[in-house]
């Protein structure tokens, strides 16, 4: 009972906090907080393959980059958008990208499928440098109106103001997160596991396999292609570079090893931890990438399970103390 | 009736012939030995008729319906289990998910995404009955791999078994196993397959001859002889080609 109180109390206070958020740091920091938790939910995605189903993908960019022109392409090119509609867009986008491929992904594994994901993440990038009277090639899509958030005769929010626009993110991004943590607590969620343990025996316990891993597949790439179209809506730009570079496929990855592979949340501490970094070391060089880099080597030495394993472990002794104390 | 039934079934890894014109055939509720020396094709008879590999000839039949070549999750739902020799279950998962990977399987329920599953408490239930009746209730949230050996394979056999099947094919479960444990291990197959068929591979003969009423010798993939125990004991071939060998 007091339990769920608890979680009652530390949910209001997590909300509350999210709600002043704006208010307290200033819209520097807001916007901040807006890129942390784009990446937050496409680390995640990328560890529903990763952590979940045992799959490393090195080309998740592509489905960020199909929400992302997914929804600059329809905000651009048509009329009286809604902003529900463009996010439908940029996630129609991904899972129709994810449709198209699962029938291979499906049936490789280990070095093939990261192997397969590299190769198309760079067919996607070079497209879009190719294809310019679509994609706008190094210049990208820009500019695109960002429609109001409506309900007729209701609400009217103007998204251009950053305030409001955080709102929405958070709203969308947070329920995405929610949504995710939700399909792998499911039975489904427990099969995938199962997979990624041991893909033979779930066979021969009757579930079909690739079936499986294509459910996972399309979710994964519909909700980076969420985050991808947040991220256009909210820089008001999805490029080449931005979008579907290599470096952006690794990001993800190297945020769920920081973070810690084992567990929903370590992408998300992956994510923030990353942040931290970015905001610290951009002050005095140009170099982020090198300082992640060798935060990411220590990571791999030092603690495998990321910083959830450092927090695990924190945890654990804190525990046997406190029954040495008792004894 | 025969529940499971090959024809003239061969079997070939790119040249080396590994089952020759094998006619199996297996009674609906008897308790079916398969035995050979080492490299006689057991397994991958096994393999063949669950699905892990297509046949290169002959046919396979369950329920009395064709099932040559099917793969081993329709195998499964049409009521077949297995367990394998080389222990295969989900190390990172604890005892109790692995079983209710098996519970769920059974109930049919796939494609699950509008419930938890630890809210499910008939899943829940049959699960921990099902620990308690191998024995696993006190180890009930350790991970697979964690197990100690004995508990591991009671686990790989019941893993088969959770999905009620009506056939089961196990795959030398006392393999690596103690006198004790191989000892329990009996028990606990006994117990949990009552009322069902079984088709067992196996080479210990005291288990062989206290379980089984009708055995299958293999010999360098082809069927030696198939009979009572008593039939096998006394067949001068098997002797020849195998009991005898074990005997001294």
């Amino acid at each position: 009972m007091t339990n769920k109180i608890m979680k009652w109390v530390s949910w209001s206070v997590f909300l509350a906090f999210l709600a002043v958020y704006p208010k307290l740091f200033g819209i520097y920091y807001t916007n901040v907080f807006v890129t942390f938790a784009i990446f937050a939910l496409y680390a995640v995605t990328l560890n529903l393959l990763l952590g979940y189903t045992g799959l490393l993908s090195f080309g998740h960019a592509m489905f960020f980059g199909a929400g992302g022109y997914g929804t600059a392409l329809v905000l651009t090119h048509m009329k009286g958008v809604s902003l529900s509609m463009a996010l439908m867009t940029g996630f129609l986008s991904a899972v129709g990208l994810a449709l198209i491929l699962c029938p291979i992904m499906v049936r490789v594994s280990g070095t093939a499928f990261a192997m397969l994901h590299l190769a198309f993440g760079q067919l996607m990038y070079v497209l879009s440098l190719k294809l310019r009277s679509i994609t706008g090639g190094e210049d990208g899509i820009g500019g695109f109106p960002i429609p109001s958030f409506t309900i007729p005769g209701i609400v009217f929010v103007n998204m251009k103001a950053p305030e409001n626009f955080y709102y929405f993110a958070i709203a969308v991004l947070g329920a995405s997160i929610w949504m995710l943590w939700f399909f792998t607590k499911t039975p489904f969620g427990s099969i995938q596991v199962g997979v990624r343990d041991n893909a033979m025996r779930i066979d021969y316990l009757g579930f079909k396999v690739p079936q499986t891993k294509a459910v996972v597949y399309i979710v994964a790439g519909g909700f980076a292609g969420v985050a991808g179209s947040i991220s256009a809506m909210f820089h008001n730009l999805v490029s080449a570079d931005g979008a579907l570079h290599i470096l952006n496929s690794f990001v993800p990855v190297m945020m769920t090893m920081i973070g810690g592979i084992g567990s929903f949340f370590g992408p998300i501490w992956g994510a923030a931890i990353f942040q931290v970094i970015e905001e610290l070391t951009s002050r005095y060089t140009q170099r982020v990438e090198l300082v992640v880099g060798l935060i990411l080597i220590l990571v791999i030495m030092f603690t495998p399970m990321g910083f959830v394993g450092i927090l695990r472990s924190i945890k654990q002794k804190w525990t046997t103390y406190k029954i040495r104390r008792k004894s | 009736m025969n529940i499971l039934e090959t024809k003239g079934l061969y079997h070939d890894f790119s040249k080396l012939q590994v089952l020759f014109d094998v006619n199996l055939q297996v009674k609906e509720g008897e308790r079916h030995a398969v035995i050979g020396p080492n490299g006689a094709g057991k397994t991958t008879l096994f393999n063949v008729i669950t699905g892990t590999y297509h046949p290169s000839r002959g046919q396979v039949f369950f329920k009395g319906k064709e099932v040559t070549g099917a793969r081993p999750h329709e195998m499964t739902r049409l009521g077949m289990g297995r367990s394998f020799q080389i222990t295969s279950t989900f190390g990172r998962l604890t005892a109790f998910q692995n079983i209710r990977l098996a519970i769920l399987s059974k109930k049919g329920i796939r494609f699950q995404f509008f419930r938890k599953v630890d809210s499910m408490q008939a899943i829940t239930e049959e699960t921990d009955q099902v620990l308690k009746r191998i024995n696993l209730d006190r180890e009930r949230n350790i991970p697979a791999s964690m197990l100690s050996y004995g508990k591991h394979r009671a686990l790989e056999i019941s893993l088969a078994l959770a999905t009620d099947p009506d056939l089961v094919m196990l795959d030398e479960p006392t393999a690596g196993m103690s006198k004790d444990e191989t000892h329990y291990a009996v028990q606990l197959i006994r117990r949990l397959t009552e009322g069902k068929t079984l088709v067992i591979i196996e080479h210990d003969m005291d288990v062989v001859f206290s379980l089984a009423d009708r055995i299958t010798v293999l010999h360098y993939g082809q069927i030696l002889a198939t009979g009572s125990p008593f039939e096998i004991r006394e067949n001068q071939a098997v002797k020849d080609a195998y009991l005898g060998a074990l005997e001294v």
